[in-house]
Parts: C-alpha cells; structure tokens; sequence
C-alpha cells in the first residue's frame, strides 16, 4: 500500500478534490479526522498529515512514497524528488508585494520573504540589491511596518493585500500543488502510482 | 572550552555495535572480492586539486573540500575513489598486465547541503574492472556488485540499469520546439506533461523507463537497450533475489551525443552501462556504477572500465530497519518507522 503525506496547509484541499474526483475518496479527511497518520481504506492509501514544509523531507527519506507539496515550498527546501503531476486546483503566484512601487536600479532595500532562498535568486537577477529577511509567517507585516521595502509571498485572491493596502508589485512564479515520489518508491510502486497519476488525468485533477 | 560530544554536519562516530557491525559487513565483502579475483588498492585521502580539475564535472567541484597547505599547494579531501585511481594508473598502464581487477575501502568527503539522510562523510567500498574486452567489463562489474549487495539474501534490493547516451536522440529530436535542458530535468523528474508535448516515445520511458518501440531510440540506441535486455535476463538468473529493472528515465541527464552535450554544458560521466541500487524506501542509493571508458581516455589512456562503489553506512541503516520490521516491532513495510513509532 502507497503510503502518503498530505500537507494540513492551502494543498491539502486541492489534494483531497483529486481523490474526490479520482472516485477514491479520503473520506476520513473530508469528515474532519485529523489523526496524523491512519489508512483510509477507500482510497487504498495510508496517510500522514504533515507540516507542508516537512512533506519532501519525508518523502526523500523514504518514510512516505508520495506527498503532496507546494511548488513554491519544493523550489525552497530542494530534494531529489520526481515530480510526475501538477494539480489543476489550488495554483497561486509567488510575487513582490508592496506600497511604493518596485525598488530602482541600483537602490538596496530589505526584502522579507519565508522562501529566503526563492527570494535570493529572484534579486540575482534584479537591477536592484536586496538583504534578504527570514520571516516564519505574515510576511505582509514587513512592508506595512517598515521592516522591509518589499515582500516575497504567496498571492492567491489579493483580499489580504488589498486590506493591507500593499500592491502585488510582480509576480515571479506561478505557483502549483505537487505529486512528488522518491525514487525508490516510484520503482517498487510504479504500476500503482502509473495507474493513480492516470485517473487523476482523466479526471482533470492534474496536467 | 566546554567539551560536548557534538561532531560537525554531516559526520558520524560509530561506538560499539555500529562498529562491530559496520567491519563486518566489510569485511564479508572484503573476503567475496578477494574471492573473485579483485586485488585491494589502498590510496591517500589527501591529494593536489589540479589533476581532478578538468576531469570533474561543475557540480562535483563544488563538492570538493579544498585547501591551501603550509608549502602553498592547493590540495582536496578525497571525494571518490575512481578519478585517484585513474590518474595514478593511466601513466603506468603500459607496464601493467591487464585487465585489472582491483577494489578500495575508505572515507570521501563531500560537501552536501544538510538534509536528512545525506551525510558529508561516507565510507565507500567499491571497485573496478580494467582492460576486459567491450562489454564484458560492465557485466563483471555488475554481477560483483549485486553479489555484494545481495548477499545472505535477506535485503530487498531493487536495481535500475540504463546507459548513458539512451535518451541523446529523442531530445535531439525536440531541441527546436523545447529547451533541451529543461526536458533532460523534467524526464529525470518524471513530469508527464512536459514528456507528454515532446512525443508518445518520451512519455512512455518517463511512465514506463523505456519505449514501447524501441527504434525511437535510434538503431544504435535500440540495439543497445535489446543487449541490455539480455543482460538483465542473465542477471536475473544469477540474482534471483534482485529486482532488476531497465528505467532509462532514471539517467536521462546521462547525455553523450558531443551536440547535445554541448548545449547542456556538461557530458555524462558514464560511458555505457549505468546502475543504480535501492534497498528499501529511501531515496539515497545504496550501490552504483557503470562504464567510464572516457575518463581513462581524458588521461591519454585507452581501455574500458567499469567500475562501482556501494555505500556501507547506508546498507546497514537499511539493514537496521529490516531487520526491526521482521521483529514485528516496525510497522511492516520498507522503510523508517513512521513517526508516531519513532516518537
């Protein structure tokens, strides 16, 4: 049996919305269970329920076959991880948000971001200098309260810029959910997993 | 200064059973090599940069632990086994009588980022065949390395086989439409979509490892893919205990065509046969090899040479953790306890 790590954050919903449409319901996460780890028999898969920054970490490690994961948290954290499906629900963008405009050329400011290393590279190839600030959470906050000029964050409607009065100054990646697989596992569970990536394609959930 | 037992990133003591357990398992394999006719190599752990420069690829540069000595030599940790080796034997080969059977045992050190599982100290055992005619080098170097790992039969052991410059024409063959770099990445990375615009024969080896016609290869490529076939089916037989599989996916970034590689900047170390071996879940391998024919050639020296090395310190985690599921005290499948049982 696959065993599978779910995200508790924005991807867990779109994950479940491909079971769902896949006829292989997590009916135990859709119930409102939220036991970290339990086999849901409808689907045929074990489950863990995981921080979203944890689920490569345990699917390179082998604890999990599969996980389900941001693009945006993927491109921070890295891993030599396969990546055979992007979800067709839950996309978002990874932009600059602030109040002023972007930064001149040649200008240096502070950029907050939770996805340091994302952030790093986008000002390496910006006219513009930025010392890059880790935040863990209401990454909005820097800009609004002067910590930082700018911000790197995830961007899905834009209610909480506008009631912040922030701009989306640039968006710098479109951002999707994920099926990731150790290597490992896509060999031990090729088949299995060949057979899951096709229902989720003939039913949309997944390009 | 307080003195705590921490160790750096990356490094790891082994005290007393991991110990014992750890020169055991070496030294079966030791006595297996022996056995087979392979001659132990005992080489420095310090060497000059220089003669390493242009013979690794960027990526394993940026890997290397580099230093200046007191005389103003700039000089390496040991990184791997096989370019000392090689560069020790490729101005001395007129003397030697060959082929070669030799093996090795000891430290590398790599910088890697710091991620769970992968450690910056490795103890490697491996080793390699030189100066066996065509393909027969890549065969011997194989079945060692399976009889190694296989051994006492209780390790669940999956091995993917491919070889280097398989997949060369079909990203030839879609380098106008697509950016040759990004589809050797998303091939490796199994991602449908992109193997899916690039053509039937594509998306099959990302879903199955290899096309359901094989000519889409090119005539060179089938003709080596049905050769390895049969090398499979031989090894099976040998190795009944081994899952072996053909995933040319899983080397996609191998590339040897001269125009292709020089789009990508980089050409592949391997030269023919490649391997990888899984034991468990884990993503790290715990044994790989392959043909390596041109690096003895970037040293003025023609012979093939095959060769492989397979980690100790991860086989014995494996092991550790098998072992525990047969104890009924894991939760029965191939990998780490969960964490609710590690907790």
């Amino acid at each position: 049996m696959i065993r599978l790590a779910l995200p508790k954050g924005r991807n867990l919903e779109p994950a479940l919305e491909a079971f769902r449409a896949a006829d292989r319901p997590l009916t135990e996460l859709e119930q409102g269970d939220r036991r970290l780890r339990f086999v849901s028999p409808e689907a045929g898969v074990e489950i863990l329920l995981l921080k979203d920054w944890d689920v490569p970490l345990y699917v390179e490690y082998g604890v999990a076959d599969v996980g389900v994961v941001g693009s945006d948290v993927l491109e921070e954290v890295g891993g030599d991880l396969l990546v055979p499906a992007r979800f067709t629900a839950g996309r978002s963008r990874l932009s600059l948000i602030g109040r002023g405009g972007l930064p001149r050329a040649g200008q240096q400011v502070r950029l907050a971001s939770k996805f340091p290393n994302i952030a790093r590279a986008v000002v390496a190839e910006k006219p513009w200098g930025a010392e890059v600030l880790k935040l863990w959470g209401s990454v909005e906050l820097g800009p609004l309260l002067d910590l930082a000029e700018v911000a790197l964050d995830i961007v899905q409607t834009g209610r909480t810029l506008r009631e912040n009065h922030l701009e989306e100054l640039e968006t710098v990646r479109e951002v999707a959910p994920l099926l990731i697989v150790n290597r490992a596992a896509y060999q031990t569970h090729r088949d299995e997993l060949n057979r899951l990536v096709d229902r989720f394609e003939q039913v949309g959930a997944v390009e | 200064m307080k003195v705590t037992a921490s160790l750096p990133t990356g490094v790891a003591a082994l005290l007393f059973d991991g110990a014992r357990r750890r020169r055991r398992l070496e030294e079966e394999m030791v006595a297996r090599l022996e056995s087979n006719g392979f001659a132990e190599v005992i080489l420095p752990v310090v060497d000059y940069l220089d003669p390493y420069v242009a013979m690794l690829s960027a990526h394993s540069r940026s890997e290397l632990y580099r230093f200046v000595d007191r005389s103003g030599e700039v000089l390496a940790l040991r990184a791997d086994f096989t370019p000392m080796l090689a560069r020790l034997l490729a101005p001395r080969l007129a003397s030697l009588e060959l082929p070669l059977r030799l093996f090795y045992r000891g430290d590398v050190l790599r910088y890697q980022e710091e991620r769970a599982g992968r450690q910056r100290e490795l103890y490697q055992l491996g080793a390699e065949v030189l100066g066996l005619p065509g393909e027969e080098a890549e065969e011997v170097a194989i079945d060692t390395c399976l009889g190694l790992l296989a051994a006492g039969e209780r390790r669940r052991l999956v091995v993917v086989l491919g070889f280097a410059g398989a997949l060369d024409r079909l990203i030839l063959d879609c380098s106008d439409d697509f950016d040759p770099h990004e589809l050797v990445d998303a091939v490796g990375r199994r991602e449908r979509r992109h193997a899916r615009r690039a053509g039937a024969a594509l998306l099959d080896v990302v879903e199955r490892g290899v096309p359901d016609d094989p000519s889409a290869l090119g005539a060179a490529a089938a003709a080596r893919l049905e050769r390895l076939e049969a090398l499979r089916g031989r090894l099976a037989s040998r190795h009944p205990s081994v899952d072996l599989r053909i995933d040319l996916a899983e080397f996609a970034d191998q590339v040897t065509d001269p125009a292709l590689a020089e789009r990508l900047g980089a050409r592949a170390y391997y030269d023919g046969l490649v391997f990888r071996a899984f034991a468990g879940a884990a993503a790290e391998p715990v044994g790989n090899g392959g043909r390596y024919d041109r690096l003895f050639h970037s040293l003025g020296a023609e012979l093939t040479a095959a060769g492989f090395s397979v980690s100790l310190d991860r086989l014995i985690a494996r092991d550790e953790l098998e072992s525990v599921d047969e104890g009924g005290v894991g939760d029965g499948r191939d990998g780490p306890a969960a964490p609710e049982d590690a907790r």
